[in-house]
Formats: C-alpha cells, sequence, structure tokens
C-alpha cells in the first residue's frame, strides 16, 4: 500500500493522468464554452450578465476547496509528519491563490452593471479578499523561512488560523446584510436555480477542476524532481 | 447573431472581459508552470549526464523518476 504512494510510482501515476487530462481538456472545456456563452439562456432580471456566473462562483468554489484541503492537510501533517503532504499542499496553494484572486476580480466585473459599483466592503467580498491573504501568508511562509522545520510549522499554522474564515464566507450571505445574493445552490434543500443554468454551471466547474488537476500534476512532478535533485547532489 | 454575441445586449464588455481574464490567467500560469517544471527536468538530466559512468548507470537503474526523466528528456532533444 504504502509502495504504491511512493514517489516513483507515484510520478508514473502523473505522467498518465496528464495524458488522459490533457486529451479530454480541450473538447470538454469547447463544449462548456459553448453552453456557458451560447446555448445557456439570460437571466430573467439581469440578463446576459448572469453569463460572468459561470467563471465567477466555479472560481470561487475551487478557491474555498483548495484552501479547505490545504488546512486538513496541514492539520493532518501536524500529527502525522508525513513528508508528501507537504508537497501537496505547497503544489495547491497558488491555483487555490489565483482562483481565490479570479472570483474576487470576475465578481467586481459582475458588481458593475448589476450593483452599479465595482467594490463594496461587504462581508462575503471582504472576507474572500481576507481568504487570499491567507494564501499569500500559506505561500511567503514557504518560500522566505529558509529552515524547512520551521516554513512547515509557520504555513500550517497560517492555514489552520485562516480556515475558521471559510464557514465566515460561507454563510456571510445569510448572518449580515450583504449586497452579494444568497447561495443559489445548496447542499441541504432545493436549488433555486434552473437547470439550464446548473448543467452548465457544473460543466465549466468540471472543466475548471481539470485544469486544477493539470497545474497540480506539473507542480507536484516539479517538486517531486527538485527533491530527487536535492538527493543526487549528496552522491 | 455574430452582433448579438459580441455585444449580450449591452452586458458584452462585462462578461466577455470576465472570460478573457479568467482564461488568460490560466494560460499563463499553465505556460509558467510548465517552463518551470521542463526547466527542473532539463536541470535534473543535465545533473545525471555529469555523474561518472558507474553513479549514472546506478541512479538510472535504482530511480525509476531518473530513468523516466532521462528518456524524456532524450526525447526532446
Amino acid at each position: 500500500m504504502f509502495k504504491f504512494f511512493s514517489l516513483s510510482n507515484t510520478f508514473i501515476w502523473i505522467e498518465k493522468l496528464t495524458k488522459f487530462i490533457s486529451s479530454i481538456f480541450f473538447i470538454l472545456l469547447l463544449v462548456a464554452l459553448s453552453f456557458a456563452l451560447i446555448l445557456s439562456p439570460p437571466d430573467y432580471l439581469q440578463g446576459d450578465s448572469v453569463r460572468i456566473m459561470y467563471v465567477h462562483v466555479p472560481a470561487a468554489w475551487i478557491g474555498l476547496a483548495s484552501f479547505s484541503t490545504i488546512a486538513l492537510l496541514s492539520l493532518a501533517n501536524f500529527i502525522f509528519k508525513i513528508k508528501n503532504i507537504k508537497l501537496v499542499t505547497k503544489s495547491i496553494a497558488p491555483i487555490g491563490l489565483m482562483f481565490t484572486c479570479l472570483a474576487i476580480v470576475t465578481g467586481a466585473i459582475w458588481g458593475q452593471p448589476t450593483w452599479g459599483t465595482w467594490w463594496a466592503w461587504d462581508a462575503r467580498i471582504t472576507s474572500m479578499l481576507v481568504l487570499s491573504l491567507f494564501y499569500i501568508g500559506f505561500i511567503l511562509a514557504n518560500k522566505l523561512i529558509a529552515q524547512e522545520d520551521k516554513a512547515d510549522k509557520v504555513s500550517s499554522l497560517i492555514v489552520i488560523i485562516g480556515f475558521i474564515n471559510v464557514p465566515i464566507i460561507k454563510y456571510s450571505v445569510d448572518w449580515w446584510n450583504t449586497l452579494h445574493q444568497p447561495a443559489s445552490i445548496k447542499l441541504t434543500g432545493t436549488s433555486t436555480i434552473h437547470s439550464s443554468m446548473l448543467m452548465p454551471l457544473f460543466l465549466m466547474f468540471f472543466v475548471l477542476l481539470l485544469y486544477c488537476a493539470l497545474i497540480f500534476l506539473m507542480k507536484y512532478k516539479t517538486e517531486i524532481i527538485r527533491i530527487k535533485k536535492k538527493n543526487l547532489k549528496r552522491l | 447573431m455574430i452582433q448579438n454575441l459580441i455585444s449580450m445586449n449591452g452586458y458584452g464588455i462585462f462578461v466577455w472581459s470576465s472570460f478573457a481574464i479568467t482564461f488568460f490567467v490560466c494560460g499563463v500560469v499553465y505556460y509558467k508552470t510548465y517552463k518551470t517544471l521542463k526547466k527542473y527536468e532539463r536541470e535534473f538530466a543535465k545533473e545525471i549526464n555529469e555523474l561518472s559512468r558507474e553513479q549514472k548507470a546506478s541512479v538510472i537503474e535504482n530511480s525509476k523518476i531518473a530513468s523516466q526523466v532521462i528518456s524524456s528528456y532524450s526525447k526532446t532533444i
């Protein structure tokens, strides 16, 4: 079991997975874009501006999911001290930061036609901005602290503290009066979004997830080679 | 129809710029990540090639990663 997860086996799996994802990615992207930009209907209130949702919402989901994953893995690393976990969290963080920033920027662009402003210090938007700061803190701690053990501890601490912000982001629209609309898609209960919009939304989410997987696999592979390079120098 | 697709009833600038920014950033990040990976692969392969014949043989024999990188690197040159 442990042999299966060894760096050598992981490296071979990464090669195979990257090839598979690359082969289906562009076809799925084209289908998702056709639905998002042409085939899905405009909203009865927001008109065609609702199409921004197809990049904004998946970007926000990925930003949140990546941070939650990093936090849970860092907690596990804090307790069990597994070297591979650190490689995974270090590879996920830049992807999460990128998508959090994209959610903020596309949200600002969506805000102009719907709210009449690019930015408001609203609970949801501010808490997303705070999330991006935690991401930056995590990445900087890993880059700037030379001692690996200390960098691990500081970055894990940052991300575990930052995890408190995740439920705040999720429930900010319920706890406070915000410009941001409440969630249309609910994990429990019925969603208030029509299937003609829900399908393209999930399709775009899936395509962006595949993109994340591609970037993650390349970053993870780079980290493995970096370790092997270090070991080579010891020869 | 194409004009409608571009203008999107006046929302075109917002919708297209959102998609353009998203895919531009994704493209740049993909390119940079790919470049970094290739740079590390190249450096790793170069370091293996600089080892003595015995050391190189033992590294390639004992490490699947090293042999894979060496083979993919020799394909690209």
